[in-house]
């Protein structure tokens, strides 16, 4: 069984004409690290909510379908049940604080306090949560004064805190400087191989340093689903997110006679360096 | 690494080591109870004491500086509308001219209960606000149980008046760049009042939504407690020093009330 099921989810906003999510049906596994690329209001964040059991919620239900965790669907789930198991984290980083933190460090415990856990246990959770994140130097400070980055930053400290099975992340990256973008990347990637981290990005790097498997969500359909060759280089991508600035610098010499056709086109700095040798010898 | 205060803009609160910054949160809200309450119904001799005491106290735990400071910049407008509507408007029997005014001198007595009343009770407060840290207050509410909507209540008001007066900045910023003009006459400012309230009230509304779905994803409220991380310190000495001023501060208000 897979760890998320989607099933064939239809939804629109009260009084909306047109549908948001359109059909969406998709099976995460355990462990898996997808990337979920959309161009802007393609449903990118609502999915988002849907896959982290936010929705349903009130009168935002389904039209059809549902979203399911372990086999039960979240609206089962007991609030601290699934806080444990799936953790979001929204794109506007002032959005994602409790308000009821004077400090980072209060920020990053007020979920494992929440679930009332001994308090060493809560202690190692955030001093955990402080060094995968680079806050330590923060710990002391007002959350509210810290910039767009930190803020995001501690975001993903205090859903990490919670130790949760599933991650989702939605644009994580988009308030982040690229040496603070490229830090975060590489402490992501270290998380434990057993952590599912879903991220919903419009940016194409960021998802190829995160996701092995990919999908294109285009008004609010699932048009393509595999790995970063076959879903970035499909023509629907390109059209409605573009390319990596390798990928575009490569084909543009493939259009100029100087790349061969055999050599597929590479989607990142490390892919070209291992793929210039062979147009170098082809040329 | 221990959750300090070292560069959090907490109000009025003034880091130290005396006894009051030491004792448990519970306790100092019990003994500024006990004074407010003392405050209620002490005669005009007694709240002069009761404010000087005080004052000397917060002098002496290192806060007198910020609280005098705050007692003398609301005392002193309030001290002047309480002698000029008790001691020269309300007309009395015991008026007398005094060259351009006339005064009363049961007004400026009933000015002076009622100046020293308030300055007791806001110097209790004071005391209080300027010794107890809010983190520490919601640890000590947490720590005796109280449910955690009760602190969210307390923290979420201290904890969001810079974000949102940033965002009230902002949001005047940008429509003066599109032309808002604020510095015209009153009723040009009263008229761009609207423009800028609603997209403040609005944006408001939507991090409520926002607010919520964090606070489900972190459990709050899921479990009846919550962990309490650097609790303070409190003892059986505090707990019945706590029950007599509880105590002492109901009886006070109480047995007069009955005398009566």
């Amino acid at each position: 069984m897979a760890l998320i099921d989607v099933a064939d989810l239809a939804f629109r906003f009260p009084r909306a004409e047109k549908l948001v999510l359109d059909g969406i049906t998709l099976s995460i596994e355990a462990g898996e690290r997808v990337a979920i690329l959309a161009p802007n209001a393609a449903g990118k964040t609502t999915l988002a909510r849907w896959l982290s059991g936010l929705l349903p919620e009130g009168v935002l239900t389904a039209e059809r379908g549902h979203v399911a965790m372990a086999g039960k669907p979240f609206a089962e789930w007991p609030v601290a049940e699934r806080a444990t198991a799936i953790q979001f984290v929204g794109q506007v980083p002032s959005q994602q604080l409790t308000g009821c933190a004077f400090t980072v460090y209060e920020e990053i415990a007020f979920g494992p306090c929440n679930l009332a856990l001994p308090e060493a246990e809560v202690r190692a959770r955030v001093d955990e949560a402080l060094t995968i994140c680079n806050l330590r130097h923060l710990a002391e400070r007002d959350p509210f004064t810290l910039s767009g980055g930190e803020t995001q930053r501690l975001s993903i400290a205090a859903a990490l805190a919670m130790k949760p099975r599933v991650l989702v992340l939605d644009e994580p990256t988009s308030n982040l400087d690229p040496e603070s973008r490229d830090d975060l990347l590489a402490q992501l990637d270290l998380l434990p191989g057993g952590l599912t981290i879903i991220v919903l990005e419009v940016a194409l790097r960021p998802s190829l340093a995160l996701a092995k498997r990919f999908l294109l969500l285009d008004e609010g359909k699932i048009v393509a689903d595999g790995t970063a060759s076959e879903v970035l280089n499909d023509p629907r991508c390109i059209a409605t997110l573009g390319m990596t600035a390798v990928t575009e610098a490569a084909f543009r010499l493939r259009e100029a006679g100087r790349w061969p056709d055999a050599v597929p086109l590479p989607l990142t700095l490390n892919e070209a360096l291992e793929s210039f040798g062979a147009p170098l010898a082809h040329g | 690494m221990s959750a300090g205060k070292a560069g959090q803009p907490s109000l009025l609160f003034t880091p130290g080591e005396s006894l009051l910054h030491r004792a448990n949160p519970i306790t100092s809200l019990a003994l500024m109870l006990w004074m407010i309450s003392a405050a209620a119904v002490l005669p005009t001799i007694g709240t002069t004491v009761l404010t000087a005491a005080a004052i000397l106290v917060s002098l002496v735990t290192g806060v007198g500086k910020r609280a005098v400071k705050r007692l003398l910049l609301t005392m002193t407008p309030i001290g002047v509308a309480l002698v000029v509507v008790h001691g020269l408007l309300i007309e009395r029997p015991d008026f007398y001219d005094h060259g351009l005014v006339s005064i009363s001198p049961s007004g400026l007595d009933y000015a002076l209960k009622v100046f020293m009343r308030v300055a007791a009770m806001l110097m209790a407060t004071l005391l209080f606000v300027t010794t107890t840290h809010p983190a520490d207050m919601l640890k000590a509410l947490d720590q005796r149980g109280v449910p955690p909507g009760v602190g969210y209540l307390v923290a979420s008001p201290l904890l969001l008046i810079e974000p949102f007066s940033d965002r009230a900045k902002a949001i005047r910023d940008a429509q003066r760049v599109r032309g808002l003009d604020m510095t015209g006459s009153w009723k040009a400012r009263i008229k761009a009042l609207p423009v800028l309230l609603m997209p403040l009230i609005t944006l408001a509304l939507s991090d409520l939504d926002q607010r919520a779905s964090v606070l489900s994803g972190r459990a709050f409220r899921a479990l009846p407690r919550r962990t309490v991380i650097n609790a303070p310190h409190d003892s059986t000495f505090q707990l019945w020093l706590r029950r007599i001023l509880f105590a002492l501060a109901v009886l006070q208000l109480g047995i007069p009330l009955l005398w009566r």
